[in-house]
């Protein structure tokens, strides 16, 4: 076969030249010009010009939109620029050297100005008679809301083993547990939110819902510190009994974190599933014939093996569980007390919290996430390779 | 002394073999308890082995089956459950100043349905199309309409997303079958870019297009996607892999340039995972909230359906169950295409190992 192959290839080879002698003519009237210079493989050369140029467009793309606007972010960051800045964006970088000591709008600001602010703006909250530190409160929500992902991962790999038993129509379940991740999420944090009212129906089947309203899962208002704070004592003497307004983002919080878990189940499980499949099945059989048992099987045999996909998908969802930012906004709000980090970003960049969108201070802001994201992912990968010795 | 006395009367049973398939009812219960006995019997019968009782291996799999199955429908219908309500809300009145709790007795269908209220079945469909997202009233922009919306959300998920996965495919086939100088620090340098978090250049990226006027007109949701995305080039890059080089060396011998090659060759092999790439960023892209709330100022006609779902919502806040209509018009296209299509998309998840 391999010999008929070659044959043929060869045969084709020579049919081309006998096809078109003329250009091999002129091939051979060009080559003795050329040859005091070095001599360039044609097929190489063809090579690279070609693969150069079928990923120029992912090329470009990725260093206009991701590393160039990093750079800029970077940059922007030691400087005083707004969105609505009458210089444009290139020519301020490049006449960055002037703008970064010295301010247009107030003349006090260093180069290091908006990461001090990222670190030490405080806000004073009337109704709970706290100053608080701004970021240390967001960053807080954003971690609590990762309660969510060891959760999702025991429940994911209870129906992936569910799943991934010798029964009929597993592929079917699948299916239906990966519905919501298709799902639009606005979508599903209106139906969750109505879903969760104090007559909804969840208050509804727990029996919560009464006459005059129901359990309030998801209230910016004062209400709901005002009835926990008679609940948990209005004579304690501990200020963080007696005035619990962080009682207002607990429950919303959990009602996030419920549907994240909800939202992103099926996509998990499929992860799971696959990396069942994988798992060697040999010695599983061993295992089983030197008399271990379902238990130990799974923990001696299976998870060992899924240990790549676990690690994976703690990896990614701890990437994105720090970029949290349209459910806890769409749920309820800017609140200082759900929001998470990312809607900083969002509200001091891009929407002017300060009187003027300050797109520096958004930077600034990325800049940190940027580290604080780097510096987990590190932190985990060498708690993986110290796992590993 | 009496209980030493009873020892020594049971010792000697001991000896007999009282595993359950040698020993006599008799035995076994004269060594344990009859009670131990029945306890057994019933684990037995569930397909639990104990001391007195061999569970079968077929009652133990019937009966895990039925556990498992249980278990799996449980969780089946915890998954389905918010998308029954949200078609069942849909079809709640609350009529134009309806009250807020309008959902209270909704568990499985609506205490009071629209045809109940003397208007038709579609009733809140009807409205979102003919006032609700009208452009003007409701906060919509001016020039706003429902069949707005969906063109938006089809420009915005068909464009990017076709174009997209085909300068995507084009790079990975450049990475996989053509032979470069340097290719390979090229794809990590590219691979590397995935790290950069989004919210982090989210304001660099506002800038640029505002500064470009790209935000006014769709352009920020469209040209960026136009570029490809690395996720999608590494996996049908992945993919591509597994077809035999000979493919593309034939080819290249029987004189087809690398242009020919890619549309005759590479595109038509790789249709699996383009396709299955293609439409999981075409889902992204249809649901894509956030790109449209930051980029797209809320005065403009561009913003599209899940922005204009948010614009009503904050707008309309008595009259909810139209949000709930729009809720399900927003995701019914999304679910029928991974219906249509479950097989190649959860088959080419399997199959990279990732989540979106």
């Amino acid at each position: 076969m391999e010999e008929n192959a070659t044959m043929s290839v060869a045969e084709d080879v020579a049919s081309e030249a006998i096809v078109a002698p003329e250009a091999v003519a002129v091939a051979e009237e060009a080559v003795p010009q050329k040859k005091k210079r070095k001599p360039i493989n044609q097929q190489k050369l063809q090579d690279n010009l070609w693969g150069w140029a079928f990923c120029l467009p992912l090329i470009i793309g990725t260093v206009w939109f991701v590393y160039a606007a990093l750079i800029m972010a970077f940059l922007l960051s030691f400087t005083d620029y707004t969105v609505g800045n009458s210089v444009p964006l290139m020519e301020y970088l490049f006449t960055m050297g002037k703008h970064i000591a010295t301010n247009m709008d107030t003349g006090a600001r260093d180069a290091g100005y908006w990461y001090k602010f990222v670190f030490t703006h405080t806000v004073r909250n009337t109704f709970a008679e706290i100053t608080y530190n701004e970021m240390g409160y967001h960053l807080f929500n954003t971690v609590f809301y990762m309660i969510g992902i060891p959760i999702g991962m025991i429940l994911s790999m209870f129906f992936a083993v569910c799943m991934s038993r010798d029964i009929k129509g597993g592929n079917v379940f699948r299916v239906l547990y990966y519905l919501p991740c298709v799902a639009s999420s606005i979508s599903i944090i209106y139906t969750f939110r109505i879903m969760f009212k104090e007559t909804g129906v969840i208050n509804q089947m727990l029996g919560l819902a009464t006459e005059d309203g129901g359990f309030r899962w998801i209230d910016q208002g004062a209400t709901t510190a005002q009835t926990w704070g008679s609940l948990l004592g209005k004579d304690s003497t501990n200020e963080f009994m007696r005035n619990p307004y962080w009682c207002q983002g607990i429950f919303t919080k959990l009602v996030i974190i419920i549907m994240s878990v909800w939202k992103g189940l099926g996509g998990t499980i499929i992860l799971y599933v696959a990396g069942l499949s994988g798992v060697n099945a040999a010695t599983k059989e061993a295992a089983q014939i030197d008399g271990a048992n379902g238990w130990q099987i799974f923990w001696k045999v299976t998870m060992p093996d899924l240990y790549p996909v676990i690690f994976y998908n703690i990896v990614t969802s701890v990437i994105g569980g720090m970029q949290i930012y349209a459910e806890p906004v769409l749920m309820q709000g800017e609140s200082w007390l759900t929001s998470g980090y990312v809607s900083l970003i969002w509200r001091y960049g891009i929407n002017g919290d300060l009187g003027q969108p300050y797109a520096s201070l958004g930077t600034a802001y990325g800049m940190v996430l940027a580290v604080m994201i780097f510096v987990l992912t590190l932190f985990q990968f060498w708690l993986d390779s110290r796992n590993k010795d | 002394m009496e209980e030493m006395e009873n020892m020594q009367v049971v010792e000697p049973v001991e000896e007999v073999d009282l595993t359950p398939g040698s020993a006599s009812k008799e035995q076994i219960i004269k060594h344990y308890s009859p009670f131990r006995y029945g306890v057994g019997a019933v684990l037995a019968f569930f397909g639990f082995s104990s001391k007195t009782h061999r569970a079968s291996k077929k009652r133990a799999k019937l009966v895990m089956d039925i556990a498992t199955y249980v278990i799996l429908l449980f969780g089946t219908f915890i998954m389905v459950y918010p998308f029954w309500w949200m078609i069942a809300g849909s079809f709640a009145f609350t009529g134009q100043s309806g009250t807020t709790d309008m959902f209270n007795e909704l568990v499985w269908w609506p205490s009071s349905m629209t045809t109940q209220n003397g208007v038709g079945l579609f009733y809140n469909y009807q409205w979102l199309f003919t006032s609700g997202f009208k452009g003007g009233s409701n906060g919509m922009p001016k020039g706003y309409s429902y069949w707005r919306a969906i063109l938006n959300n089809l420009i915005y998920s068909i464009v990017p997303v076709v174009v997209g996965v085909i300068t995507s495919a084009s790079a990975a086939f450049s990475f996989a079958k053509i032979q470069w100088i340097g290719r390979n620090q090229v794809f990590f340098f590219l691979l590397a870019a995935i790290m950069v978090p989004g919210p982090s250049i989210m304001v660099t990226q506002y800038v640029m297009y505002d500064q470009m006027n790209w935000r006014t007109n769709g352009l920020a949701l469209i040209i960026p996607g136009l570029f490809g995305s690395i996720m999608t080039a590494f996996f049908i890059r992945q993919f591509l892999f597994g077809l035999p080089t000979s493919i593309v060396e034939a080819a290249k011998i029987d004189g087809a340039g690398y242009f020919r090659i890619f549309c005759g060759f590479i595109l038509p092999l790789a249709m699996p995972a383009i396709m299955a790439q293609g439409l999981l960023s075409f889902m992204g892209c249809w649901n894509n909230y956030m790109g449209s709330f930051i980029m797209v100022p809320q005065s403009s006609p561009w913003i599209n359906l899940p922005h204009a779902m948010y614009v009503l919502a904050n707008v309309n806040t008595e009259n909810q169950a139209p949000i709930i209509a729009a809720s399900v018009l927003c995701v019914l296209p999304v679910l029928i295409l991974f219906a249509a299509f479950q097989k190649l998309i959860i088959g080419s998840l399997m199959l990279t190992g990732s989540k979106e």
